[in-house]
């Protein structure tokens, strides 16, 4: 293949790939619409509009995006072919170019405020990445005017060849898409223990295969908790008791992650009618609880 | 100050102050805590700041009628005065519900007070607008026990509130500051800005890797008393365990990241604007405080979203201007 035929397969490459991203782009900014329940979106260049005009541009450029998308397809071979081809693709070189001037002006203006490119996932303020992605996008439709219509690979090196450039380009796209990090990030991440929400019957689960519950559950006198809170990463279960001839208040601290979660227990002693603490220890042995606590005060 | 605790006998009935004390009294037996007593030791009443209904107005002094009994405060010309706007103190009447912020007698109760500021019908509004004609709307403040609140624009601050809240609609937000009258609120302050997007679909939450940062800051703000003494300081806890049934489902996430607690935990509260900060109970849930992203900008910018919603009386005792609207807060934990 020559060099005339390599150039070819490369500028072939680049209609599919601005029709998946342009789907992909208006898909994305239509969930996002729909998920805020609001098109004058906090992100993306309708920002720079008159709050009044906001809303008609958001739904224009997400529908431009569709028809483009859609229209690269459906003009990609020979039924499109011509004009309508030709319309289309350079109506994408204008949206693009369009794009990079206002992605600029919006970083000028709006420092704080993402492109939206890509929805909820382009918050990130705009960079200069989000600005020659866009250029690079738009040297892309540039180059797909006047392709030949698209048909079938000749040979398996053809093949070969167009899936590399698509491989690479797709490869740069994610270098210079802020998204991509945004993406993996949420893939991988899970909340710091504070910030889960936990069921309460996962913690009573967690209670009742402990050592501590099995320890202390025959002085309990009843089988639901008579109080239960949270803070943080514990929850905190109180269960009235009698141990010996004392009435005691037995609350269990359940730690909210891990598979093998601790628990630890301790124990307040009512019987005097004042609040006194009787710790229980991590050794978790009421033999070895020890009066630590002052005697309260009844007083305000 | 309170105790650590109270009489077992009255720490039975659920719900009450004293049961969310011996919350902290039980976390203690569980964890040996050396600071507990710092977390348990809440002001009982506020000592900067007092609250009733002007009975007299005799000379230069404001006799209150108030939760506590009858009050009385020395008003001089320095005495800032606010009804609907900066004001002379000659402005006020009996019957007028105010709230004082005054120079702490030191523990002498029969001293005479010196007010520093005084709040004369100042009221808040925040929530979802559910019907709006005119200058006339009503808000949905989050609580299905209530009926909407009706707000009425002040003609002179019609511009100034439709410019930080250009959508006077239904389905949108709105936090108004204003004097309250027998049915409504005039409005006369924007508290804020108005929210881009509708009321319950507020931005992702930023992602939080490893423990939650503490101190955690932001913007803390007020709400009015409701069915809560006027004079009870704590706050409205936007991250309440959603397990444990004092949350409302409505108000989305919230925006800042905050470790889940209950009704009674403690909470440290600073304003770092006036540099002051107390140990507050967690009285409310903020489920409008997790409808707004909103940053204060009182002393510098603060990170976005709305930490605390304390009640009036905490947000004037910790030095907050109520018209501002809000502070710069950072909350610590146990």
């Amino acid at each position: 293949m020559n060099g005339t035929g390599i150039v070819g397969v490369l500028r072939e490459v680049q209609i599919p790939l601005l029709a998946v991203l342009l789907v992909c782009g208006a898909a994305a900014k239509a969930a996002h619409t729909i998920g805020a329940r609001s098109r004058e979106a906090e992100t993306g260049p309708t920002m720079i509009f008159p709050l009044r005009l906001r809303r008609t541009t958001a739904v224009g450029l997400c529908a431009a995006e569709f028809v483009l998308g859609f229209g690269m397809l459906l003009t990609a071979g020979r039924t499109g072919a011509g004009i309508p081809a030709l319309v289309v693709r350079a109506a994408t070189v204008l949206l693009f170019s369009t794009a990079v001037g206002a992605l600029h002006v919006l970083r000028d203006r709006r420092p704080e405020a993402g492109c939206g490119c890509f929805g909820e996932l382009s918050h990130a303020p705009v960079s200069l990445r989000t600005i020659a992605r866009t250029a690079v996008l738009c040297v892309a439709a540039l180059s797909s005017i006047g392709v030949p219509p698209l048909r079938m690979p000749g040979s398996a090196g053809q093949a070969g060849l167009a899936l590399a450039f698509i491989a690479a380009e797709v490869a740069a796209l994610v270098v210079l898409s802020p998204e991509a990090g945004e993406i993996l990030t949420r893939m991988s991440h899970t909340d710091p223990c504070e910030l889960r929400e936990v069921p309460l019957a996962r913690s009573f689960s967690v209670l009742e295969a402990s050592a501590p519950w099995r320890r202390y559950r025959r002085h309990l006198v009843t089988a639901r908790p008579v109080d239960v809170w949270r803070e943080g990463c514990w929850r905190f279960m109180v269960f009235p008791g009698v141990l010996g001839s004392r009435r005691v208040e037995v609350v269990f601290a359940v730690y909210l992650a891990g598979r093998r979660a601790p628990v630890r227990v301790g124990m307040l002693d009512m019987a005097t009618g004042v609040a006194e603490v009787w710790h229980a220890p991590a050794a978790d042995s009421l033999q070895a609880s020890k009066r630590v606590y002052e005697k309260a005060n009844t007083k305000e | 100050m309170a105790s650590t605790t109270a009489n077992w006998e009255g720490l039975t009935e659920y719900g009450t102050s004293a049961w969310y004390t011996r919350r902290a009294l039980l976390r203690a037996a569980v964890f040996d805590t050396r600071d507990h007593r710092q977390w348990t030791q809440r002001p009982a009443r506020a000592a900067a700041v007092l609250t009733g209904v002007i009975t007299e107005m005799r000379g230069d002094t404001m006799v209150l009628d108030g939760r506590h009994g009858t009050e009385s405060v020395t008003v001089s010309p320095t005495t800032v005065t606010w009804l609907g706007a900066r004001a002379a103190p000659s402005v006020l009447r009996p019957g007028d519900p105010v709230i004082v912020k005054h120079r702490p007698s030191g523990g002498n109760s029969s001293a005479p007070r010196l007010a520093e500021r005084i709040w004369a019908r100042i009221g808040r509004v925040t929530g979802t607008i559910v019907a709006a004609d005119g200058r006339e709307i009503l808000v949905d403040g989050g609580r299905h026990d209530r009926q909407p609140r009706r707000v009425v624009i002040a003609t002179a601050a019609k511009r100034q509130i439709e410019v930080r809240f250009p959508r006077l609609a239904p389905g949108h937000l709105v936090d108004v500051i204003g004097t309250r009258h027998s049915d409504y609120l005039l409005a006369v302050l924007p508290a804020t800005a108005q929210p881009p997007y509708h009321a319950g679909h507020s931005p992702v939450r930023p992602l939080v890797r490893g423990p939650v940062p503490v101190p955690v800051s932001g913007s803390a703000v007020w709400h009015e008393p409701d069915d809560e003494p006027d004079d009870l300081l704590g706050l409205g806890y936007p991250a309440l365990d959603p397990e444990s049934g004092d949350r409302s489902a409505d108000g989305g996430a919230g925006c800042a990241r905050l470790p889940y607690l209950s009704l009674g935990s403690a909470v440290r509260v600073r304003n770092e604007c006036a540099d002051r900060g107390a140990v507050l109970p967690v009285t409310s849930d903020g489920a409008m405080a997790r409808q707004f992203c909103d940053r204060c900008v009182r002393c510098g910018t603060s990170p976005k979203g709305r930490v605390a919603d304390l009640t009036m009386a905490a947000f004037a005792e910790l030095g907050g201007n109520l018209e501002d609207g809000c502070f710069n807060a950072t909350l610590g934990f146990p």
